[in-house]
């Protein structure tokens, strides 16, 4: 027990005294200073964090109340101090409690609980992931929520367009396949069919003269054309399915939007009549550098969205042509002030064989061609619609050097 | 003479100072007092007179009173587990010696952890302690101004000696009125405490004028005052007990005490007698002992018994140790070690285990076990 045995000097103790709490206070403070030191680094360390949080953040009370929010609100809506205010008025301009509301899902689960909401703000839809989770008491009991709110308008609008260039390429894969397998006996069809025709003239020299022989010989001529013309649109359709297949690498070159236009409209000028062609103005700026580009491929997407044009502006309307440059885009638009595009339509206007028109006028993969080019371009191209007022395509292809290389 | 100290508390001292218990608690930062008494005390109609002192300045109190004679080293435990729970601030004691030691104990423990038997030595506390005020309510054990506290080690059976100057409590109130209650035998055995505290003190190597006033003023006053307060139980002479008992220990708390006080801690650790009632039967024989060396002390002491001086400093000293034995024999308590320690008791156990104490370090006289065996055997 007694590491040293006791002396004199150690009861008269002379270097010992009554201790006082003056040091253990001393100490003490200094303790307190430190670890308020080390809590307000940590206190800013947390702040940082939250700081840093790009979503909207805000803590609810069990009655619907703001209680906080973070820097992100005040960028997101536009009241200025929501604190005091219900959720529901701040967020969805409503005067009760929404039906769906996250926080009460989690407060009778005591889990955390995620929404999709659509809010609008300013004028414009935006959907929030809501994720509301209680916030406890040491005791596990909740007593407020911590709300978290995420503009998931743009993610959505990518994973829309995800899985569509997904079901593009899967579509292509198929059409192009068919097309391979079309292409051979088209070719038979074709080639046997013209040389029907040219056997036609020695099959008139077999048969007897007369009028039944003439009849014979003018069905004969007619249906051979008809076989032939079909044959050829079918051969169109094929070929133009085919642009859907993964294409053996083909050489750019330097293409001038301005000159492509103009010829496109040369090309057109047989099918327009004189009042048609005034009905297309032309904005070509003239500063728009060449792009890297198929001329021919690139014409075809032009002729196709004039077509549609020409097509919604039932003769009467105008069609706008227009080039420019953005930062890294060079913007072909072609707008007209037709009938528009219904909004149903709009997440099919590319898929392969959609069409409004009816059968036999058109076979509905043009849209879907121009899709596919543009996309080997490394461009995109969208649309903006409004009902009855018009439609406008803008055709984005990569500045020359934006373009990555593959 | 090398460097001494003298350091004691404040003292508060007279009729009716008790009222200033409060005070000084709330002086001392209180607000929930852990207030410790022996069992015996409940009856007396103190503890709620305080209680009242208390109630008047609006302090909270948590009430300890399982404490023996000789306070245990796990009753020490048990308080400062409570002291701990219930967040006491300020340590008061009313008492005797044994609560008043258990309540330097409970105080240690509750703020420097561990058990008491880690502090058992000189000097080894190292963190301060709750304030203390201890209120005697015996003019003997001096416990409200030394530096001692003594306990119990139960498995060892040994009184453990633990020495600070921390143990000195912040103010001691001696308020003679609390004497009036006491029975005749405690009365006696406080004053013969103290005697044995003033003599043995007044003997000590490091006794110096300071602690010397103390110790021949403590004998004087018990020599005139003891009788008269046992025939009359005036407050009067009460009070001069009282002055003697502090003062005795005020002496001792500084010069520290011999051999009879290390022998009568080592039978108290085996036997659990009351402590005072054991000088009568060793003091004498330990003068004797110490004569040798410190004749002319001896002989002072001599001529405060005696009244007067014989013709030599020799005479005066052995006169003076016969007529105490006289005196003693007076009171009617026991002088013989045999009628306190059974047969079968081993003294040179007892004497082996008394070696070990810090008393035996301010004896005048070196001594051996063997010595101490001799004296148990004069006192037999
Ligand atoms: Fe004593």
């Amino acid at each position: 027990m007694k590491n040293k045995t006791t002396t004199l000097e150690d009861i008269i103790g002379l270097e010992h005294t009554k201790l006082g709490f003056f040091g253990e206070l001393k100490n003490r403070n200094a303790e307190l200073r430190d670890s308020n030191l080390e809590l307000g680094r940590r206190q800013r360390e947390i702040q940082a964090i939250l700081d840093g949080i790009t979503d909207v953040m805000a803590v609810v009370s069990f009655n619907f109340t703001l209680i906080s929010v973070n820097h992100v609100f005040g960028e997101v809506f536009s009241q200025k101090d929501p604190r005091g205010d219900f959720c529901y008025r701040v967020f969805r301009e409503r005067e009760t409690p929404c039906p769906d509301c996250p926080m009460v899902i989690a407060r009778e689960t005591n889990q955390v609980c995620r929404k999709l909401h659509i809010y609008s703000l300013g004028g414009k839809n935006h959907q929030f992931e809501i994720t509301a989770s209680p916030i406890r008491w040491s005791n596990g009991r909740g007593y407020r929520f911590l709300l978290l709110m995420r503009d998931v308008t743009r993610e959505k609008e990518y994973q829309a367009r995800c899985y569509h260039a997904e079901k593009m390429a899967t579509i292509g894969v198929l059409a192009a396949g068919v097309a391979h397998e079309i292409n051979n006996p088209l070719t038979a069809v074709n080639g046997f069919a013209k040389g029907l025709q040219r056997r036609l003239p020695r099959l008139e020299a077999c048969l007897k003269e007369g009028r039944a022989s003439a009849e014979l010989m003018a069905d004969f001529h007619e249906y051979l054309e008809t076989i032939l013309s079909e044959g050829e649109r079918c051969r169109d359709i094929v070929q133009e399915l085919l642009t859907f297949s993964p294409r053996k690498k083909v050489v750019f070159a330097p293409v001038d939007l301005r000159k492509l236009v103009l010829e496109v409209l040369k090309l057109l000028r047989y099918q327009l009549n004189r009042r048609t062609s005034r009905l297309i103005c032309l904005e070509l700026d003239e500063a728009v550098p060449p792009i890297m580009g198929v001329g021919s491929e690139l014409k075809q997407v032009l002729l196709n969205l004039i077509f549609n044009s020409l097509d919604a502006i039932r003769e009467k309307g105008t069609i706008t042509i227009r080039t420019c440059r953005t930062d890294s885009w060079v913007v072909l638009s072609i707008m007209d002030t037709g009938c528009g595009i219904p909004a149903e339509h709009l997440d099919k206007l590319y898929d392969p064989f959609f069409t409004t028109k009816p059968v036999g006028q058109g076979t509905g993969i043009g849209l879907s061609t121009c899709y596919n080019i543009i996309r080997q371009h490394q461009g995109k191209i969208e649309v903006d619609s409004v009902e009855n007022l018009g439609a406008t395509f803008h055709v984005k292809l990569p500045l020359p050097s934006m373009v990555k290389h593959e | 003479m090398g460097v001494l100290k003298f350091s004691v508390p404040e003292i508060f001292f007279g009729r009716e100072s008790l009222k200033y218990s409060s005070i000084c608690a709330r002086r001392l930062g209180a607000e929930k007092i852990f207030f410790v008494t022996d069992p015996g005390l409940e009856q007396s109609g103190w503890i709620d007179v305080i209680f009242e002192i208390l109630e008047e300045k609006n302090l909270g109190w948590v009430h300890y009173s399982n404490v023996s004679s000789n306070p245990r080293d796990w009753q020490i435990q048990e308080g400062a587990d409570l002291y701990r729970e219930e967040g006491c601030d300020v340590v008061i004691a009313l008492g005797g010696g044994s609560p008043m030691d258990a309540a330097k104990g409970i105080a240690l423990v509750a703020s420097n952890g561990g058990r008491v038997q880690d502090y058992e030595g000189a000097n080894r506390i190292k963190r301060p302690l709750p304030p203390m005020i201890f209120m005697p309510s015996t003019a003997g054990s001096g416990s409200d101004i030394s530096q001692f506290a003594i306990v119990t080690d139960v498995e060892r059976h040994v009184k453990m000696s633990i020495i600070s100057r921390t143990l000195v409590p912040n103010i001691s109130i001696i308020d003679p009125i609390l004497l009036t209650t006491k029975p005749r035998e405690l009365i006696i055995s406080s004053a013969i405490d103290a005697f044995s505290h003033a003599v043995e003190s007044y003997l000590s190597p490091i006794a110096f004028p300071v602690t010397e006033i103390h110790s021949l003023k403590a004998m004087e006053l018990i020599m005139k005052y003891l009788p008269r307060a046992l025939e009359t139980g005036s407050l009067d002479d009460l009070e001069q007990l009282s002055i003697a008992g502090t003062s005795a220990a005020m002496a001792f708390s500084n010069a520290g005490l011999g051999v009879d006080h290390a022998l009568a801690h080592s039978l108290g650790g085996m036997l659990d007698v009351v402590h005072g009632l054991i000088h009568p039967v060793l003091l004498p024989h330990v003068m004797r002992y110490n004569m040798t060396v410190c004749q002319d002390k001896i002989a002072d002491i001599g001529r405060i018994v005696l009244g007067r001086s014989l013709g030599s400093a020799e005479a005066t000293a052995q006169a003076g140790i016969e007529k105490l034995e006289a005196y003693f024999d007076s009171l009617k308590v026991t002088t013989r070690l045999r009628s306190i320690v059974p047969d079968q008791v081993n003294l040179s156990q007892i004497c082996e285990m008394a070696i070990q104490d810090s008393c035996v370090l301010s004896n005048p006289r070196a001594v051996t076990v063997g010595d101490m065996v001799g004296i148990c055997e004069a006192a037999w």
